[in-house]
């Protein structure tokens, strides 16, 4: 049942990029636009572009119904939502199933289970995947102080039916329990209409490490390595990096071994990634989700292990199976990606649309760019703000440093600020360079440094 | 006028004042009102304002909103500087995003016309690029006008709201 014509259901770098690998394997491309994107790099490549709607993505992106309508009319046998959007909607893989489009990533009922992170963690635990020490469904206040009192201090809680931060909160001791169960209860209840919550340990110094799989519904499971993607600002992952270098050996084995059992035992099918805390204090890792979409970090695995992770995820839609078994993967070296996003770092890192009229990537061994821009391309105010995205392979992490520090001094980009100079300053910074960092170095620690600084 | 595609008229304005040698261009027209500058000190539209007419083109006023029931298609012509009474206070859009009145769709408004609000009550959101920015009145007063309707694009320094001393 291979695939002859794929809809490309999503915009900026992520549509190019999936578009470039239905190229490479031959496969005709219709790509849906917003009247904002109508002349993007990705619309004009694309053997046929459809305007989906109005700039706002809820009229056009974010619309399933419409989306696959224009994937029939265009005669599509396939879909791919690249990342953000409907990717992870199960409305938009049931929809593609209901009109006999094949949906580019897992089953809906699969990305529901997924969605709801209490159901993933009970997934892991039957699979033996380690757990950060928490608890199910918390019905009060008062059941929330027992199993507080039960796992100990911090503790985080959780929205069940969260993502990017929101609905959680950190709570220290047992005077905050309250409050902090009814602030975490509204604001989950708000951002997902479901205030229901549940909790962790919170592991104050961790490290953001995940595995990369891709799996093809028949219980056969590759994974590509780990990602490190420890530098955060508000949840977002502003640099990621693999392999992980600060983990240990057997540490990383067991890490692959764990993510690959939770896709096995359900018959995973699509590119994924399991996510983990690590604990460098403790030396133990503990799962957290499972992304069940290509994630935008995927180049660094990409560049380590010199596979294509898109067109494997086109692949197994397919039925055809992955090209690689474990042992064809072997890692080399190490990679660096860094999220370019036109953002003004001077303001707080309000994102600025508007358009580029400069725009000079740099070139060379190693180097390479994922964006959708070029000079004289317009940011439209509708979606976020990632212009592009800047990745490096080296020998070594040191080099990979070098490297990406070179490559972002010789990065011209006029018209729109950037997240630039803040790379730049990550990248320079010694505790980057050594390695001693966790997920809340930048915004604790390097952005209070600035604050000094300036003072 | 080719208000088909508001963004790239507003594009279009910005690329042409760039090599007009102009120094500040501060236009309205409708709802829309645009201030830009070469300076990069310069204070928006709080500054000085030196009036340019809108080019003949109608360039400033397809840059309207994109909502669909806005005004967008109105004439270009003749949108005179209006005149606010000397103590209303203006709330202004911090960027250019889109203005929400309400804090998630389907909730009431934030404000209603009539309304009594403080400086620190929260009036509408704008949002760019998924940012929320809850903006505030910044004054004491009773809402005596919404400039902008829901879901509407507004751009930076745009006028929203006009608050009245009660």
């Amino acid at each position: 049942m291979a695939l002859s014509r794929l809809f490309i259901a999503n915009r900026g770098e992520i549509a190019l990029r999936v578009l470039r690998a239905a190229q490479a394997l031959n496969l005709e491309t219709v790509i849906g636009v917003s009247d904002a994107d109508r002349d993007s790099m990705a619309a004009r490549l694309a053997d046929r572009r459809l305007v989906l709607g109005p700039g706002p993505a809820a009229k056009s992106y974010l619309d399933a119904r419409l989306v696959v309508q224009a994937a029939r009319a265009s005669g599509c046998d396939a879909l791919h939502p690249g990342y953000g959007f409907l990717s992870e909607r199960a409305e938009l893989a049931r929809l593609c199933a209901e009109h006999g489009i094949t949906f580019v990533g897992p089953e809906a009922d699969m990305i529901e289970a997924l969605g709801d992170k209490l159901r993933a963690r009970e997934m892991a635990a039957a699979a033996g995947v380690p757990l950060v020490p928490g608890s199910g469904e918390i019905a009060s206040a008062a059941d929330a102080r027992r199993i507080a009192d039960d796992i100990g201090y911090p503790v985080l809680l959780k929205a069940a039916a969260g993502g990017g931060g929101r609905g959680m909160v950190i709570v220290n001791a047992p005077d905050e329990i309250e409050a902090g169960f009814h602030r975490a209860s509204a604001e989950a209840l708000a951002a997902f209409n479901d205030g229901t919550l549940f909790m962790e340990r919170f592991v104050p110094e961790a490290r953001h490490v995940e595995v990369q799989l891709v799996g093809d519904g028949k219980g056969q499971v590759v994974h590509f390595g780990e990602r490190d993607c420890s530098v955060q600002r508000r949840y977002q992952k502003v640099i990621e990096e693999a392999p992980c270098v600060a983990m240990p050996g057997t540490l990383r084995a067991k890490l692959h071994e764990a993510a690959v059992n939770l896709a096995k035992s359900v018959h995973y099918r699509n590119a994924g990634t399991a996510e983990f805390l690590y604990d460098v204090m403790r030396g133990e890792i503990y799962f957290i989700e499972v992304n069940a979409r290509i994630q935008v970090e995927h180049p660094v695995s990409e560049m380590v292990t010199g596979r294509d992770l898109v067109q494997e995820q086109l692949r197994v839609a397919g039925g055809e199976g992955l090209s690689v078994t474990q042992d064809d993967v072997v890692l080399t070296g190490h990679a660096i990606e860094c999220r370019i996003n036109a953002e003004d770092p001077n303001r707080d890192f309000v994102p600025v649309p508007g358009t580029v009229t400069r725009w000079r990537p740099p070139e060379g061994e190693g180097i390479r760019l994922d964006s959708h821009i070029r000079e004289g391309a317009s940011i439209p105010p509708f979606y976020d703000s990632m212009i592009g995205k800047l990745i490096v392979h080296a020998e070594t992490r040191d080099a990979a440093i070098d490297r990406l520090i070179g490559a972002l001094d010789r990065f011209e980009v006029e018209g729109v600020p950037t997240t630039i100079p803040l790379h730049r300053e990550v990248l320079r910074d010694e505790h980057f360079r050594t390695n001693r960092i966790h997920t809340r170095w930048l915004e604790q620690d390097l952005f209070a440094a600035q604050r000094m600084a300036a003072e | 006028m080719s208000g088909n595609d508001p963004l790239a008229d507003l594009e279009r304005l910005i690329e042409e004042f760039k090599h007009s040698g102009l120094r500040e261009l501060h236009a309205r027209c409708g709802d829309l009102e645009v201030y830009l500058s070469q300076e990069s000190g310069a204070s928006g539209l709080d500054a000085p304002r030196v009036s340019v007419s809108a080019p003949a083109s109608g360039a400033v006023a397809g840059a309207a909103p994109v909502a669909p029931a806005s005004p967008s298609d109105a004439p270009p012509a003749a949108a005179p500087e209006r005149d606010w009474p000397e103590n209303a206070s203006l709330v202004r859009a911090p960027y250019l995003g889109t203005f929400y009145r309400a804090p998630k769709p389907g909730s009431p408004p934030y404000v209603e016309i009539g309304a009594s609000v403080s400086a620190d009550t929260e009036v509408c959101l704008v949002e760019v690029m998924k940012l929320f920015t809850a903006v505030r009145a910044g004054t004491e007063g009773r809402v005596a006008e919404v400039l902008a309707s829901d879901g509407e694009l507004v751009s930076a320094g745009q006028p929203l709201f006009v608050i009245l001393p009660e």
